[in-house]
C-alpha cells in the first residue's frame, strides 16, 4: 500500500508536531481508537507509529453529491480538540467544498492535481443521481463522472452518511439517487458509515485504524465497521425493559410513562444496527431515544423509504 | 467584447452553485446564478403521512438545521388548526435560536473571512500578545510544513484585502476560537433537540421531551460562553472591519441587491403568535421608512429560467411543474420567487431594515454605510446579539413555566389532538431562518400530503431571471462590481455575503395529486 522509501514514522511525528499535535496527543487518539475497536492497548504504540508514518503524504479529498452538508457539519461538532477536529489538521485536506479557501478554477485544479497524484483517501457525502447525470453537475460535468474518476485513483473510499452509503432520503425521489457501492461496483476498497448525519467519531477512528494497521476494520455485509453497527438499538436501549413489560408511551405529556418504549410512536430500533444509545451525540449530550424521539432507522440500507411512515403506530398500520 | 468568467464550484457556501458573469472594462455587466443539484424533496413528501414531512424537510439542509423541521411542523399544525403548548414553543425557539448563533459565527469566520484577509500577513505580526503569537507560530508551522490546506490555494489578496498583521492575526485567532464556539452552539441545541445536526425532538404537535434541571444548567453555561464570544469578539470583529479597512467597500454599496426586502417575522414571543422578535413586512425600492405589511398572496414563483416545464408564475399553492432538463434557455434548478412581481432580498439585512432596528440604522448613518455585502455581515452580527438576549429571556420563561407545571403535576409539551393527521387541511408555516424568510405550504387530503411546497431564503436571493427577464437579487448585486478576471475575489465576496444555501434553494412544484414525473430527453 505505501511507497516503502517514503514510510517514516519519525517524519510523521515531526510533521504532526509542526501542525501543533504532540506525540502524546496523537498517542491518546490512537488509544481511543484501540478502545473503540476493542484492540488491546499494547498495540497502541505500533498503531501510532504506522499511522504517523502513513500520514506523511496522505491527502484527503472530500466530494459532495446530493447532500445537505450535514455530515461535514457533524465533523465540526467537537468542542474540545477531539479526533474530529484534528482530522482536518492530520490529513492534508486538498479539496472540501465547504471549508477550502479556493473556488472555481483553483479548486478544480487542486482536485485535478490530487487525483493525478493518486493514493488519497476519498470521502463521499451525499448521494449520486443515476436517472440523469444532469441532476448534479459540477464544472459543467456530471458529478457521477467526477466521483468515478476520483474513486478509481483513490486508495480508499469512505461513504459518510446514509445518502452516500445507500441513497438515503433522495433515493425515494425521482433522480435515481444511489450510494457509492451501487455506483462503483466491486473491486474498490470501500467503507460505509451510514447514519443521518454521519457520527463524527466513526470517521476519525476508522481512518486512524486504517492508517495504523494498514488494513480495514472488519466490515459487515453492508460494508459497515462491525464495531459501530454490532448491536441493534433495541438490544442496547434504556427503554428496553418497558418493551418487555408491554409498556408503550402513548402521550408525551404523561409523567408516568415518559421513559416507556417508543414502539407505538414508530421506533425502528428493533432492526436498526447502531451504537447511538451507548455513545450519545454531540460529545455525550443526547440522542434521539433520550429526548423521547423514536428511532428512524437511519443506519440501515432500508432508510428512508422502506421505513416510511416513520411515526405511525405499527399496531395500526395495515 | 465581454469576457466570461465562471466560478464553479463556488466553495464556502452550502451546496452546488455555479456563477457566470460577463465582464467589460473590468466591471461585471451581466450575471447568471445557477443551482446545479436537484433531489426532488417535495415530491418525496407527496402522498405520505404528513408527520414524515418534518423529518424529511429537516434534512433539506445540514447547515440551517432545525429551521426546516420547525417550519414544517408549524405548517402542518396550521393545517390542523392546532396550537402547541407554551413549553413546546419555548423549547423550539431556544433549539432553533442556538443554531442561529452557530450559523452566523460559522458564516463570518469560516465561510467569509478568508475573502477579506491576507492570511500570510501573519508572518509580519510584531506584537507581544501571547495568544496571537501562538497563532502566528501555528500558521507559520503550516507554511513551513509546506501544507497550508485549507487556507490555500486561494485567490490573491487585492487592494480590498486586509493586510495589517495585527488585524489578520487577531481575526485568524478568532477563526480558531470560533470553531469551538459554533460547536458549543450546536451542543446547546442538541441538549434540547436530541442531536445536531438534524434534531429529532420537534414533531407535529410540539416536542418529544423537556430538559431536566441539570440539562438546563448545562444549556445556560454554554449559552453564557457563546453569548460572551458573540458580544465581545464576533460583533467587534465585524464592526471593526466594516468601519475600518472595509469602510470604502461598505460606503460604496458594493454588492447591493434590488432594494426590495422581505421578512415573514421570526420567533414568536407570545402564545397568540402575534408578537415576534423580528417583524414581518416588505420594503419596496429602498423606501426604508415605509414598511408594508406582509401579504402572502403576493408571493409567486416563475419557472421561465428553471429546468421545469413552463407554466405562468404561480403562488406556492397553485401551479404544477414537472422536471424538464432539456428546456431551452433554462439555466438553473432554482425557481424565481417574486413579491408583487419584484425580485426581493431576504436575510439579516432585510430583517434589520424591516424591524427598523435603531442601533443598526444609527451605525449605518454614522459611517455612511450603504446596503450591500458589508452591510449584510453587519446585520448578521447585529441580530446575533438580539438572539442572545432573547434566549436568556426565553430560558427564564421556560424555567418558570416548567416549575409551575411540574408543581401542578404535568408538563405539557405535546398537543396530542394534533398527532394523528387530519383528514384534510391546508396550512402555511412562515418563519425566519438564519438566511432569511422561509415558507412551507402543505395541503392534506385523506390524511396524506397532497401537495407540499417550500420557498426558502436562498431561492429568493439566488433566484434566476423571471418571466419578464428581471434578474434575481444576487444576479443584480453582481452587476457593476469591479473585477479582475485573473483574480475574481470580488465576485465571491458578494456571493458569500448572502450566505447561500443551495440544498435548500432547489425545489419543484408538483402537479396536483399526481406523482408522475416525466424526464424528457
Amino acid at each position: 500500500m505505501k511507497k516503502e522509501q517514503e514510510f517514516s514514522p519519525e517524519k510523521g511525528y515531526e510533521r504532526l508536531a509542526k501542525k501543533g499535535i504532540s506525540r502524546r496527543e496523537f498517542l491518546k487518539m490512537c488509544s481511543l481508537t484501540c478502545l473503540a475497536f476493542g484492540l488491546d492497548l499494547s498495540l497502541v504504540a505500533k498503531i501510532a507509529d504506522a499511522a504517523a508514518g502513513n500520514l506523511v503524504k496522505k491527502p484527503l479529498v472530500w466530494l459532495q453529491g446530493q447532500g445537505c452538508t450535514g455530515c461535514s457539519e457533524s465533523l465540526l461538532s467537537a468542542v474540545d480538540p477531539g479526533p474530529e477536529e484534528i482530522l482536518l489538521d492530520l490529513l492534508s485536506v486538498r479539496f472540501h467544498p465547504t471549508l477550502m479557501a479556493a473556488a472555481g478554477e483553483q479548486a478544480k485544479d487542486s482536485l485535478t492535481q490530487c487525483i493525478k497524484e493518486g493514493n488519497y483517501i476519498l470521502v463521499l457525502e451525499g448521494s449520486i443521481p443515476t436517472a440523469d447525470p444532469r441532476f448534479c453537475m459540477v464544472e459543467d460535468r456530471p458529478f457521477v463522472d467526477q466521483f468515478k474518476e476520483a474513486a478509481a485513483k483513490a486508495e480508499l473510499v469512505v461513504a459518510v452518511g446514509s445518502c452516500a452509503c445507500y441513497g438515503g432520503i433522495p433515493r425515494a425521489g425521482i433522480t435515481g439517487a444511489k450510494g457509492a457501492r451501487d455506483v462503483l461496483g466491486e473491486g474498490i476498497k470501500l467503507v460505509n458509515l451510514p447514519s443521518c448525519p454521519l457520527k463524527p467519531e466513526r470517521l476519525a477512528q476508522t481512518l486512524i485504524y486504517y492508517l495504523g494497521k494498514n488494513e480495514l476494520p472488519r466490515l459487515d455485509e453492508e460494508g459497515r465497521p462491525v464495531v459501530y453497527y454490532h448491536h441493534t438499538l433495541h438490544d442496547s436501549c434504556h427503554r428496553r425493559l418497558h418493551y418487555e413489560r408491554g409498556e408503550f408511551l402513548q402521550d408525551w405529556n404523561d409523567p408516568q410513562t415518559k421513559n416507556w418504549c417508543l414502539y407505538y410512536k414508530g421506533c425502528k430500533g428493533m432492526e436498526t444496527f447502531t451504537d447511538c444509545s451507548s455513545y450519545w451525540w454531540n460529545e455525550g449530550a443526547n440522542f434521539c431515544g433520550a429526548v423521547g424521539s423514536p428511532c428512524a432507522g437511519c443506519s440501515q440500507p432500508k432508510f428512508y423509504e422502506q421505513y416510511s411512515p416513520l411515526y405511525a403506530n405499527p399496531r395500526e398500520v395495515k | 467584447m465581454a469576457q466570461r468568467i465562471v466560478i464553479d464550484p463556488v466553495t464556502r457556501i452550502e451546496g452546488h452553485l455555479r456563477v457566470e458573469v460577463e465582464v467589460e472594462n473590468k466591471m461585471v455587466v451581466n450575471a447568471w446564478t445557477k443551482g446545479t443539484m436537484f433531489r426532488g424533496i417535495e415530491q418525496i413528501i407527496q402522498g405520505r403521512d404528513p408527520r414524515d414531512a418534518v423529518f424529511i424537510t429537516e434534512r433539506v439542509c445540514g447547515v440551517c438545521m432545525a429551521a426546516h423541521g420547525w417550519t414544517s411542523a408549524t405548517a402542518i399544525e396550521n393545517a390542523s388548526g392546532a396550537d402547541i403548548p407554551p413549553v413546546a414553543r419555548l423549547i423550539r425557539n431556544l433549539l432553533a435560536a442556538s443554531l442561529w448563533l452557530h450559523d452566523h459565527v460559522l458564516h463570518f469566520y469560516h465561510l467569509s473571512a478568508l475573502d477579506y484577509l491576507d492570511i500570510l500577513a501573519i508572518k509580519n505580526y510584531q506584537g507581544k500578545d501571547e495568544k496571537l503569537l501562538t497563532v502566528k507560530e501555528k500558521i507559520l508551522k503550516l507554511v513551513e510544513a509546506g501544507d497550508t490546506a485549507p487556507f490555500t490555494p486561494r485567490y490573491n489578496p487585492d487592494d480590498y484585502s486586509v493586510a495589517d498583521p495585527e488585524v489578520v492575526t487577531t481575526v485568524v485567532s478568532h477563526y480558531l476560537d470560533a470553531l469551538k464556539i459554533q460547536a458549543k452552539a450546536k451542543k446547546m441545541s442538541a441538549i434540547l433537540g436530541g442531536k445536531q445536526p438534524h434534531q429529532s425532538s420537534i414533531v407535529v404537535g410540539g416536542v418529544t421531551g423537556y430538559p431536566s434541571v441539570e440539562q438546563l444548567q448545562q444549556f445556560k453555561h454554554l449559552l453564557a460562553q457563546v453569548a460572551h464570544f458573540i458580544k465581545t469578539i464576533y460583533v467587534p470583529d465585524v464592526v471593526n472591519l466594516a468601519t475600518g479597512p472595509l469602510l470604502p467597500l461598505a460606503q460604496s454599496g458594493f454588492g447591493e441587491g434590488p432594494g426590495n426586502y422581505l421578512s415573514y417575522g421570526g420567533f414568536t414571543l407570545d402564545a397568540q403568535g402575534e408578537d415576534k422578535l423580528f417583524k414581518a413586512g416588505f420594503v419596496r425600492n429602498n423606501q426604508m421608512k415605509r414598511i408594508e405589511s406582509l401579504d402572502e398572496s403576493k408571493i409567486t414563483e416563475a419557472v421561465t429560467s428553471s429546468w421545469y416545464k413552463d407554466s405562468p408564475p404561480a403562488h406556492p399553492w397553485a401551479g404544477s411543474t414537472e422536471v424538464d432538463l432539456d428546456k431551452e434557455k433554462a439555466y438553473t434548478f432554482i425557481k424565481a420567487p417574486r413579491y408583487d412581481g419584484l425580485p426581493t432580498e431576504v436575510g439579516p439585512l432585510a430583517r434589520m431594515i424591516i424591524s427598523e432596528h435603531e442601533p443598526f440604522f444609527r451605525l449605518m448613518e454614522e459611517y455612511g454605510i450603504k446596503p450591500g455585502a458589508v452591510a449584510r455581515h453587519l446585520a448578521r452580527a447585529q441580530e446575533a446579539v438580539l438572539i442572545c438576549d432573547a434566549m436568556f429571556q426565553w430560558l427564564r420563561e421556560l424555567e418558570e413555566t416548567l416549575a409551575q407545571e411540574k408543581a401542578a403535576g404535568q408538563v405539557n409539551i405535546h398537543n396530542t389532538q394534533a398527532w394523528e393527521p387530519p383528514l384534510a387541511g391546508k396550512g402555511a408555516g412562515l418563519q425566519e431562518a438564519p438566511r432569511g424568510a422561509l415558507g412551507h405550504w402543505v395541503e392534506i387530503a385523506d390524511k396524506k400530503v397532497k401537495n407540499y411546497q417550500m420557498v426558502v431564503p436562498t431561492t429568493w436571493n439566488i433566484s434566476p431571471r423571471d418571466d419578464k427577464g428581471i434578474r434575481g437579487p444576487m444576479e443584480q448585486a453582481l452587476i457593476g462590481i469591479p473585477v479582475n478576471p485573473n483574480n475574481p475575489v470580488n465576485l465571491v465576496r458578494v456571493i458569500r455575503s448572502f450566505n447561500p444555501c443551495l440544498a435548500c434553494a432547489v425545489h419543484v412544484v408538483s402537479p396536483q395529486g399526481e406523482k408522475v414525473y416525466h424526464i424528457l430527453g
